[in-house]
């Protein structure tokens, strides 16, 4: 057997439109699970015990059912009870669900992390909860937040080839078709491998920026 | 007026303040010592709605801090220093000053920051002012906190042992600028372990022992053979200070 990639120039647009699809979804999903997991780690973290424990109930909920569960749910399920809602769509919100719980768990070991004489200061300055959760809060809690959100961002992009199996044909889902297409699955799998690589490694690029700003105070000269 | 009535705290079965009165009027600076677990933080911590009083009341100028919707008002009037800075680490020097003044006072960013550069010169930081907690010394990370609390323009300081975490020279630095702002005029509550300085700057000394207010007297009548000094208990202590 040769490895011969020219057998895939015909697909490459198809392929292309496909990474294009994954990449829509992971942002979408990335920025619908930063919003969740904030928001849940602030119930989680609030003075309400009554908040707190729906927040936890979420996490324990979403963290332990198995993603392609919760998607079929989501998919298949839904529309017995008479919502529908796209494969696109839902992928988005399936990612953003479960990916929120992930996250508020990282951001919330992060909110616990902050000097409690920090918050003080800030509290006795008249400063109002919410724009103390915003303005020293969340961009303390990150800092130390940032390097593990990034592992959960990369698993969320790993784990959007699971979207193919709702009929959308994301990079994974293209490729599954190429391959039977084209009955040269070694090197359409290989394209894949080096295309989710070059994915999470942009995200983790990216991370290690944000990280390198957010502590700044530490890096740069006095 | 900073009025404190029948104040009580109590840790689990540990008593910290029990029944304590003290007034502080425009323009007074007043000393609390005491030693270790005295009462001395934690009543300035009740002062400033940090902890919940178990009994009596405090008001900040008629503001009960007890009650959520005067405690913001009262907060307006009065300013914390605190011990460990507490100083904002992602922020500069110059945003670390100007948040509450823009988020609470309404004051445009640009003037705020302007205001944090003019109070950052004042205490002989204007060249650090954009730069971090992290990359400041505790000297300065102090004084910092200290335009902090000036910049709300608040009618009470409040200053829990602000030189505690800092050696010699810092402290004298520090203490320079407490001695000029009372020399100004302005009202501060300051917690302290240095007692030749708080007999320099205060009005009045205050002494709490076991959380019991054991005496409030003019500086001058408190370390009077005759006065403060004439109790055992404050004897000893200062005998200890002064040795230490």
């Amino acid at each position: 057997m040769t490895f011969d990639l020219t057998i895939l120039a015909p697909h490459i647009p198809f392929l292309v439109k496909g990474a294009v699809l994954t990449a829509e979804a992971c942002v979408l999903a990335l920025a619908g699970s930063l919003c969740i997991g904030t928001v849940v780690a602030a119930l989680v973290t609030s003075a309400s015990p009554l908040l707190s424990r729906i927040a936890y109930v979420y996490v324990d909920l979403f963290r332990n059912i198995p993603f392609i569960v919760q998607l079929f749910f989501f998919f298949y399920g839904l529309p017995e009870i008479g919502i529908y809602i796209d494969a696109f769509t839902t992928g988005v919100i399936a990612l953003s669900i479960a990916g929120g719980a992930f996250t508020s768990d990282v951001i919330r070991s992060g909110i616990l992390s902050i000097d409690p004489g920090i918050l003080e200061a800030a509290e006795v300055s008249g400063l109002s909860k919410p724009t103390i959760f915003r303005k020293i809060v969340m961009p303390i809690a990150l800092r130390t937040s940032v390097r593990p959100l990034g592992s959960v961002f990369v698993n969320l992009i790993l784990t959007s080839s699971i979207l193919s199996t709702i009929t959308l044909n994301e990079l994974t889902g293209s490729a599954k078709i190429v391959a039977s297409d084209t009955f040269r699955p070694f090197e359409i799998y290989a394209v894949l491998l080096v295309a989710y690589a070059c994915l999470t490694y942009l995200v983790s690029l990216a991370i290690g920026a944000l990280h390198r700003y957010l502590n700044r105070d530490q890096t740069e000269a006095a | 007026m900073i009025s404190v009535r029948g104040v009580r705290k109590a840790f689990g079965s540990a008593t910290v303040l029990d029944g304590i009165d003290l007034d502080v009027h425009s323009g007074e600076v007043v000393s609390i010592l005491g030693s270790s677990g005295s009462g001395k933080s934690t009543l300035i911590r009740c002062m400033n709605g940090l902890e919940k009083l178990d009994g009596g009341r405090i008001t900040i100028d008629d503001f009960d801090v007890s009650r959520p919707k005067e405690l913001s008002e009262a907060r307006k009037r009065s300013a914390t220093v605190f011990q460990l800075f507490n100083l904002y680490p992602h922020m500069t020097a110059v945003q670390n000053i100007a948040l509450a003044p823009v988020e609470v006072l309404k004051i445009p960013r640009k003037q705020a920051e302007a205001d944090a550069r003019t109070l950052l010169d004042s205490v002989g930081l204007s060249a650090r002012a954009d730069a971090f907690p992290a990359q400041l010394s505790g000297g300065q990370r102090q004084r910092v906190g200290i335009c902090r609390a000036l910049a709300m323009k608040p009618r009470y300081l409040l200053l829990d042992e602000i030189t505690s975490a800092l050696d010699p020279e810092m402290t004298s630095d520090v203490l320079a600028i407490l001695a000029k702002l009372a020399h100004d005029g302005t009202t501060m509550v300051f917690v302290t372990h240095e007692i030749e300085f708080a007999r320099t700057i205060s009005s009045r000394i205050v002494f709490l022992d076991k959380g019991q207010l054991v005496v409030d007297l003019p500086t001058a009548e408190f370390f009077a053979a005759d006065g403060g000094m004439a109790k055992p208990r404050i004897a000893q202590f200062l005998s200890k200070m002064r040795k230490d």
